[in-house]
Order: structure tokens, then sequence, then C-alpha cells
């Protein structure tokens, strides 16, 4: 296969993973590792440097957007990116000694994680109390509605942030934005609501993602004939699904492609045990 | 209402540096892209099977620059790889400004960390 050709089919596959991440809002990342892995045979430690581009492509592209509207809470954003980027550079240290079978494993395990925060129902907490900590911090904040701006409070500052520096790690070791785990703690642990959840963590993937690509574009995991198409294809993927996202509704679409992500989890787990990467 | 209209201005500049950086990057890449293909584009794919790890003239800040002038397809599209990773960075340089004029000191110094954490990390990550 020459450059040409193997550029082409990495510009469509990337644009198919940019739109599947966009749609299912699972990120661009996450589906660029089994795409790269599994259908194209290339070596997982590219594979993270590739993900780790397309995390912050997306995930800085759509960020812009939530800011602009106020949806973002920028304080609460940027006291957790404490813990994720601390994770982050753990997460890269560990990435040096552990096999990659062992990484392809527990990133079957994230994927099955982020597709099961998919299925939930989402339930907006009401009433919430707010720890005096979080107060403290600035925390509460505000985000419009149908009925005009809303005022939230949150709590339970200190359980967010240890799953925040789990979801680090995570990140630092996979290359992806993880924003099922942050989510998972901004939703679940410290009872932020879904769309400011949602929106936050997507605004801290861009820093948390470079916490660990500065380490890993020096270690010469980021290949410039593979960064290129993925940024490329990435970026117009995601960019496409959020316009098909406002047109039509994807509900059963989004249920179909989870379904093939728990497949390609699965997929991952059996070839790391099997000792594949 | 004041506050209010500061915090607005802050949401809109921060919302417009994430999509200039991306779209600029972005641009860096297709350019690089393309006269990487028209340089590379015949030859066969290079051996991505195997982790071999990229030259230094790849990895490093000296490397990348040094390889633009001698205008290296690969480089270049490193130039974009390094604006993208500049984009969230600008971000958090922003926010510092913006606490720091808002005197919300406890917010410049959490800032502040995590600022020092990537740069002591991109200068830590050579070992």
């Amino acid at each position: 296969m020459t450059v040409l050709t193997f550029t082409i089919i990495l510009i469509c596959s990337a644009f198919l993973a940019g739109l599947l991440g966009s749609l299912t809002g699972l990120g661009g990342g996450v589906v660029v590792i089994p795409v790269l892995t599994l259908c194209f045979n290339i070596d997982f430690h590219y594979a993270i440097g590739a993900a780790l581009v397309a995390s912050i492509a997306t995930s800085s592209g759509s960020a812009s957007a939530y800011v602009k509207e106020g949806i973002t809470n920028i304080r609460l954003g940027m006291f957790l990116e404490i813990a994720t980027t601390i994770g982050a550079v753990g997460g890269a240290i560990i990435a040096l000694w552990m096999p990659t079978n062992i990484i392809a494993v527990i990133f079957g395990l994230v994927l099955i994680l982020t597709s099961a925060m998919q299925m939930r129902r989402k339930v907006d907490h009401t009433n919430v109390v707010g720890s005096e900590l979080a107060r403290k911090l600035k925390l509460y904040g505000t985000y419009p509605t149908k009925d005009g701006e809303k005022k939230y409070e949150l709590t339970n500052v200190g359980g967010g942030f240890s799953v925040m520096l789990g979801a680090g790690v995570l990140s630092g070791l996979l290359g992806i934005g993880s924003g099922a785990l942050k989510v998972l703690a901004m939703d679940a642990a410290m009872k932020v609501p879904f769309k400011v959840s949602t929106t936050t963590s997507n605004f801290m993937i861009g820093v948390t993602a470079v916490a660990s690509a500065v380490v890993y574009i020096q270690r010469g995991y980021i290949a410039p004939g593979i960064a290129f198409p993925i940024m490329i294809g990435v970026l117009g993927g995601s960019l496409f699904g959020a316009r098909l996202l406002k047109r039509l509704d994807v509900t059963v679409l989004r249920k179909i492609f989870v379904f093939a992500i728990l497949l390609v989890a699965i997929n991952m787990i059996y070839n790391g045990i099997m000792g594949k990467f | 209402m004041e506050l209010m209209n500061e915090n607005k201005k802050m949401q809109q500049l921060i919302g417009s540096t994430l999509r200039i950086g991306v779209m600029t990057a972005c641009c860096i890449a297709v350019l690089g892209g393309a006269y990487y293909l028209i340089c590379h584009g015949s030859e066969p794919v290079p051996d991505y099977y195997k982790f071999h790890g990229e030259p230094s003239s790849l990895t490093s800040l000296s490397g990348i620059f040094g390889g633009l002038l001698h205008l290296k397809a690969a480089n270049w599209i490193q130039l974009g790889v390094l604006v993208l990773m500049l984009t969230p960075i600008t971000r958090i340089l922003l926010s510092l400004f913006d606490f720091a004029h808002q005197r919300d000191w406890l917010y410049v110094t959490i800032t502040m960390i995590v600022f020092l954490v990537i740069l002591s990390n991109s200068l830590g990550g050579i070992l």
C-alpha cells in the first residue's frame, strides 16, 4: 500500500470515528484506538498518540460553543483539572512499564463503562444542598435553561476530586478523554446538573490530554503520517455529527452504536488477553 | 451586573481562542499533509506495525523548528500538532489573567498549579 492510499483510507475511517464519537457522546479519541489497532494493525503506541491528538481537537472544538453559551462551569473545571492533570502525569508514567496487552484490556473495560454510562437514564438532581467547601471554592453556578438562568449548588468535593484523579490516570494511560468517568465524578458524586457535567467534562478533556501529550510527543508516539489524517478526519466527522444531532433524532442510532462499541470492547479485551498487541 | 458582563466577555474570549486554535492547527495540518503527500505519496507505508518511536527531529522543539526551515513536510505537520497542544494551554493562561483581573487569588493559585503541572511535565517528559 502506498502512503497516498493509506492516508485516504485513514481520513475516511477517522471521519467515521469522529461521527460515531459525537453521535454517541463518547468523544473522538475513544473510537480512534480500536480503529487503528484492530482494523489497521497499527502499533498500540502510535494509536495512543493519535487518540490524544483526536481528543484535544474534538474537545476544544466542541467546548468552544458551550463556553460561549455559558453552560460550562469554568471554575469547577479549573479546580478539577488539578486532579486530572496530576492523574494524567501518573498515567503517562505507568504506561512506561505496563505491557501493551494489559493496557488494551483496561481500554476495553473503560469502553464498557463508557457504554454503560450512555445507557443510563439521565435525571437531574433537584434541591441539592451544597457543601461548605464547595461554597468556599465558589463552585456554585448558573446555567441557561428554557425558563431562564437556573442556579445550582453542589456537594462532595473530595469524592469528585478523587474520581477525577482516576479519570486523569486513565487519560494519561490510554490517550483518551475518559469523559464518562468525568461525568460520573460531577454528576453522580458532586450532584452537578447533567448538562453542566457533560459540557464541563468536555472543557476539561483538552487540558487533561495535553498534560500527557507533552510527554508522549517527546517519546515519539505521535507520528506525523498518522496524526494529520486523524486530526482532519476526526474533526470533520465530529462537526458533521454535531450538525446531524441538531436535525434528527438519533436515539435508535445511538443504541445501535453503543451496542457496536460493546462488541469492540469485548474484541479488545479478548485480543489483549491472547497477547495480540 | 458589571461582573456578569465581564464574565460574558471572558466566556466569549475563551470560546473564540479554542475555536481559532483548533482551526489554525487544522489548516497547518491540511497544508503540511498535502505537501507530505506530494513528497512521499507514492512511497510504501512506513512500518507502523511495530513501535520504533519517531526520530528526535520530530519529538523535540528544536528538532521540529529546525526542520521547518528545511521545508520538511513531517515537521510542518508536527507544527500543526504543537499549535493544537498550545490551544488548551492558551486557554489556561487567559483564565489566569482573568482571575487576576477579578482579584480572585484563590483561583489564580488553582490555575497556576494546573499550568505548572503541565509545564513541569513537558520539561521532565524527556526522562
